[in-house]
Order: C-alpha cells, then structure tokens, then sequence
C-alpha cells in the first residue's frame, strides 16, 4: 500500500514538474536571428530557444511536434510575423494547448510590430507576382537599427511577464543597442571607400541590411519572390551585372548555389553565401554574426577593387 | 527646418486617419461601454464593498477611455495606419482545386475514394474551400466544404480549444477522426492521386469522420506523446462504413457510438531525422445483428530525413500503415486487414517522385463487398513538378490487382491549383 503510493506520488511528481523551481522563464523564438536578439535582453533570467536552425529556410518549415512541446512550455513567443512562418507556426500554436502564447495575451510577441518596415506592397496584390507578404518585406532581422527596436520591445514585453527583471531587461536592452551603435560607427568606417556599390542577391531578403550597410540591390537572381530562377532571367541579371561591373553577389546558404556560382563565374562577381541567422548552437551572438557578415562583404570588395 | 516639420505634419494627418478608423471601428466596442450611458442597469442590489469599489473605477475608467480616445491618440507610423485600413475580422479562406485526365484499362475501375478519378476521360476530383480562424480567445475555427459535380458537402467543421488546462485540448463538430495518420488529412496534402485502399474499404470513400468530440491531451513527457479519444456516430455510408454505414439503426445508448482511440509519438532522432508512430482503434457497433460490433486497430509509423543542417531540398518519406478488422456478423467473425507503405523522394526544388505498395485481404460472406473475397494488391508510381507551392502536377501509375477479377491499369494526370490564405500544414 504504501509502496504504491510513494510510487504514484513519484509519478505525479514526475508528470508535473513543481512549480516553484521553474521560476526561470521561456522564450521561443521562431527564428534564431530573433533568439539571439531575445538573449541579449534576458541575459541569465529566462531560457530562450529558436524554433528553427539558421540553415533552414524559415518560409519552409516542418511543423515537427517537438516544437509543439516547446511552445507548450513557452512563457513567451517571438514571431517574426508578416506570414513568413504562416506555413508552420499555426499548427505549433494550436497543438501547443498554452493559453499563455496564443496571440493576443502578453506572451505572443510579433516584432514586426516594433519595426521600420520596407517593401510594404502598396498595389493589390496576388500571387502572380510570387510570394509577396502583404506587410511587407519580413528579413528586417538583419538591420542592426531594426535589432534595437525588437530588443527593446522585447524588454518592455519581458518585463510585463517578469516585473521584478524590468531593471534588468531595460540596461540589457539599452547596453545591447549601446554595442550595436559602436558596431555600426566600426562598421560604416570599413565599408565607407564602398558606399552605393550595386549588388545583385539570390531572394528578396537583403535589403534591409544592403541599406544598412549602404549598398544597393539592383537586381535579383530569382524573378519573383519563392520563384527559381529561370534561364532567361538569369541570362538578363548576367547582362545586367556585367553592364554595371556588379562585384558581389549574395544569397542565403539555405538556397540551392548551382545557378549563383554559374553567374559568379560568367560575371567574375563574388558570391557570398551568407549565414541565414545566428549560429546560436556554436554559442554565435548576434553582434559576431553580424560583424562576420561585414568581414565578408568587406574583403570581397576590397579583393574586387584591388 | 524643413525636414523636421515635414514628419510633424505627416503625423497630424495620420492621427487624423487614425481617429476616424477608431471611429469606424466605434460600434464594435459600443456594448462596453454602454453601462455608462444607462446607468439604472447597472446592478445596485451588489453588497460587496470590495466588488461595488471595483466597479466603479471600471466606469470610471471606461467614461475616461472614451473621452480621451480621440484626442489623445498618439500619431501612428504609416504602415500600421494602412494595414488597419485593410484590416477585417473574416476567417482565411482559400479554394483547392483537383482535376485529373485519367486512363483506365478497364471500364469498371475499382476506384473506391470518394475524390478519385474513376473513368477514363476528364475528372473533378473535388473544389476545396477551406476556412479558418480564430472564434474568440478559447476556440480556433476549421471548415472543409468540398464542391463535387453533385453539390455541397460538409467534409469538416468544428471548433478546437485553445485555453484548456491540464494540456487537454477538446474538438466538437463534424470531423475526421484522428485514426492512424491518413485519415485526418485532405486529398490536397497526399503524395498520391487517390485513397488508400484499405481506409476506402474499412471506413469509406471519405475516410473516418463523423459529428461528435475529440478530447486529446499532450502528455507532460520529455518528448511528445498525445493520447485522443474521440465518439462520433456510427452511421455513414462512406464514412464509417464498418459500423452502422448506411443502416443507420439509432442511438439507444452509449454503445450506438463510434470511439476513436489513438496514441501518437514523436521522436526527433536528429535535426534532418523525424519518427512518428502511432496506434489507433476504432471501435462501434454494426448493423448485422442485435449487439454486433466492429473493431479496427491500426499502427502507422513516418519516417521523414529531410536535412536542415545544411541547404538542401532533399526529403525522404517512408509512411506505412497497417490495419486489422474484425466484425462480428451473425454466427460469425469477419476478420481481415491491409496495409499500404509509401516511400516519397523530392531530390529537386520542383520535382519529387514517389512509390507505394497496398494490399487488402478479403474474406467469404463478407455482407459490405460480396465480390471481395481474396488478396487485393496495388502497386502505384508517379511523379510530381510542383511550379509554386500553391499548384502541382503529378503523372500517376496504378496497377490493381484484385483476386477476384482481372487486373488492370491507370494512368492519371492530376493537376492542383490552389487560391487564398496559404494554409499550414501538419507533420
């Protein structure tokens, strides 16, 4: 009798963790750029977890229901929003069973809330033009002033679930756009010789940091958003990169490279394939990422110009 | 100079615009704050101090919120102005259309799911408009209304929870079962043209669905285990053909249900690597005989590699399921099963081909198939070009093989366009 009830209390016990020890809040976050951004506002107060890895593409996700336990036991979801994880997150959420993330409750946070957006279609739109997102352009990750305003906002939201943090959560927040501005006087000196240099990308997600950075995309090797290239489009970004002597050519290393070597070589461009986000499980920061990326563009442009 | 005054009047205007939506959207919050406005409704008979304390600062509050919303609405940024604009509260809707081209080699296919091709020639296979959103906080909504040459039929409604405690998640309305894996998925997201055979032959042309309500619960585990259980009529000639089918004989108590049992499992063996497995019973009466019943019971496993450690558009997809059924019919018990395994290869962003065995076994005397009383095999191929995710083109080969009559060949061309909200889909 009594073995069977310590063996059932260890059961209950087993299935339903005591409370008091978990105290620590959890992030999800469904990208890692987003994850990285969250660590630096919760430094060692919560967990923060990222729902995909920065070599998959955040358009095309599993909805694997491991996740679906995460956002079970998530206090807090930071989603990129503008329908980029359309195609996955509603089935995670619903299968979650959490009250708590569900949208409309403190903990479900869109960050493109907190954003300067761009491309924002002004026509009506229809699939024709490929796979556009009505609100806008969603790749604002990876402008370092965008990064500032999720930070913060994150902060704010943080601290409505962990009011004791608020301290915390606000120097965090304000100590990480301290360092993201240090970065970008650093970086603006590296790419001044560089400024206005027209490049050419593989998808629609490069501007926000092209502009950041001060260059310019002038075109894209996929014709429209989520279409693959075809030959005669690729043929014209060819002409048009060598008319215009475009030295760099980036794309995410989630994309197939096959058609972006052939243009690199055709055209004697540089292909950069850069990271798709944080590199979270190599302990990456946003900041290193970020800077790596800088390091890339600026040593293919200085081999470019010699 | 210049520059700066340039934002501020940007900002009156857009407060202007903001303040007239607010306006627009006015009648929608009227009921809150409509105690302001009758103040004999408000009910005085309320003794707590406490209570009656709270709910004057509520008004308070309300009379407040109202008379500042106007003035003191900050200036919003443009996009948010634009986007409210085109706000609407309507559900996601979107149109699947399937229609195939399909040869037969003989003229009477046994083509047995309710969206398959069936003759040679031309076929709408089904117009799928689905719908979906959010009811409120506590329910989500789904519908699937499928338009066939026929007319309208309900394939889905129901609402789920969202907010339950205890991890429990409930669905009431007409849906389909969550029996094995198959069941609970439309024709638009199989990797094949047409129904497993055997779900055609132990449920019907339409898989397992029926009105009634699931309860699920997702165990507190370190990796992912769900158990459901759901009870829905009996009756349905081509969704619950196992049990009361089409002789619906009523509900004189809890016995004349049909219950849903399933357990799934989800292993995530590496970041490219998925197993999910799971066991399911279907169990209800049938029409044969004074307290007959039908028992199926199920096992599926998926076995998905689809590499995310690196860029790559490769996936690899075992699926198989197996069933076993047993009836009991007068002075006897019917006992046979089936099974099918699929095996679906993308190796190109567009392109992706797929192969799939089946068999159903048969039995004498059986009262549902009469002619079905020996081994039924299937052996299918086919190949899919998907130009976007939202249209695809697949060439499918079928050769059936039924015991009990001759084999035959089909080949069907099917072509899916889809329109509307992009949908998400399950694992």
């Amino acid at each position: 009798m009594t073995r069977l009830h310590v063996s059932l209390v260890t059961l209950i016990a087993l299935l339903f963790p005591a409370g008091a020890a978990q105290a620590r809040l959890k992030l999800a976050a469904t990208v890692p750029d987003l994850a990285a951004i969250a660590r630096e506002v919760t430094g060692n107060r919560a967990d923060v977890y990222s729902l995909t890895l920065p070599t998959q593409d955040p358009h095309f996700v599993d909805a694997r229901p491991h996740l679906v336990l995460k956002l079970n036991r998530a206090d807090l979801l930071l989603t990129v929003g503008l329908e980029l994880e359309v195609g996955w997150l509603p089935v995670l959420l619903t299968g979650a069973r959490n009250a708590k993330i569900q949208p409309g409750t403190d903990g479900y946070l869109d960050c493109s809330t907190l954003v300067r957006l761009k491309q924002v279609p002004r026509q009506k739109l229809d699939r024709s033009m490929g796979d556009i997102h009505p609100g806008g352009n969603p790749h604002y990750l990876v402008d370092p002033d965008n990064a500032i305003r999720v930070a913060r906002g994150v902060a704010t939201q943080l601290a409505r679930l962990d009011s004791d943090g608020r301290g915390a959560y606000d120097k965090n927040a304000a100590d990480f756009a301290e360092r993201l501005k240090q970065a970008r006087k650093r970086w603006a000196a590296q790419l001044a010789p560089y400024r206005g240099t027209e490049v050419v990308a593989y998808h629609k997600s490069w501007v926000y940091f092209t502009d950041a950075m001060g260059l310019k995309i002038v075109e894209h090797l996929e014709p429209k958003p989520g279409i693959p290239p075809s030959a005669a489009h690729v043929l014209r970004v060819i002409r048009t990169m060598q008319a215009k002597k475009v030295p760099i050519l980036l794309q995410e290393e989630y994309y197939p490279d096959r058609t972006a070597q052939l243009v690199s070589k055709k055209t004697g461009a540089r292909l950069l394939i850069l990271s798709g986000g944080t590199h979270l499980q190599q302990g990456q920061t946003y900041l290193k990422r970020m800077d790596a990326m800088v390091d890339m563009l600026v040593a293919a442009l200085r081999a470019k110009k010699g | 100079m210049r520059c700066v005054r340039a934002p501020a009047r940007l900002a009156l205007i857009m407060s202007f615009v903001a303040s007239t939506t607010t306006m627009a959207d006015e009648p929608a919050s009227r009921p809150a704050s409509s105690p302001t406005t009758r103040p004999a409704s408000r009910p005085t008979s309320s003794t707590d101090p406490a209570l009656e304390e709270l709910q004057r600062a509520l008004e308070a509050d309300s009379e407040a919120a109202g008379d500042s919303k106007s003035a003191s609405k900050p200036a919003v940024p443009l996009v948010s102005t634009l986007t409210r604009t085109f706000q609407s509260l309507n559900p996601d809707i979107s149109f699947i259309t399937d229609v195939a081209a399909a040869y037969f080699s003989a003229d009477d296919p046994l083509m047995g799911g309710g969206h398959d091709p069936t003759k040679t020639g031309f076929n709408l296979q089904q117009l799928e408009l689905y719908v979906s959103g959010a009811v409120d906080p506590y329910f989500r909504f789904d519908a699937n209304l499928v338009f066939s040459q026929f007319g309208v039929e309900i394939e889905e409604v129901y609402a789920t929870t969202l907010a339950l405690p205890w991890n429990l998640q409930l669905r009431a309305g007409q849906f389909l079962t969550r029996f094995g894996r198959i069941n609970n998925s439309h024709p638009h997201t199989w990797n094949f043209v047409d129904q497993m055979l055997v779900m055609g032959k132990f449920f019907g042309g339409e898989s397992n669905r029926g009105l009634g309500a699931e309860l699920s619960v997702l165990l507190p585990l370190p990796w992912y285990v769900e158990l459901v259980g759901s009870m829905t009529d009996a009756a349905g000639e081509s969704t619950a053909r196992s049990f009361y089918g089409g002789d619906d004989l009523g509900v004189q108590g809890p016995g004349d249900f049909e219950y849903v049992l399933a357990a799934k499992q989800f292993f995530p063996l590496s970041d490219d690597w998925s197993l999910m497995w799971g066991l399911s019973a279907a169990l209800g009466p049938n029409p044969t005989g004074m307290d007959n019943r039908s028992e199926i019971y199920g096992t599926d496993v998926y076995l998905k590699y689809r590499p995310i450690t690196h860029g790559s558009y490769t996936i690899v997809a075992l699926e198989a399921e197996w069933l076993l059924r047993r009836r009991q019919v007068p002075e006897d018990v019917l006992q046979d099963h089936g099974m099918y395994a699929s095996l679906f290869w993308r190796f190109a962003q567009r392109w992706a081909v797929a192969t799939r065995y089946e068999y159903v076994s048969g039995v004498n005397g059986d009262p549902l198939d009469p002619e079905w009383n020996g081994l039924r095999q299937r052996v299918s191929g086919n190949i899919t070009f998907w130009p976007t995710e939202f249209s695809r083109l697949r060439l499918q080969y079928d050769h059936d093989h039924p015991e009990w009559r001759d084999g035959y060949h089909a080949l069907m061309l099917a072509f899916e366009f889809a329109v509307g909200a992009h949908g998400a889909h399950k694992f």
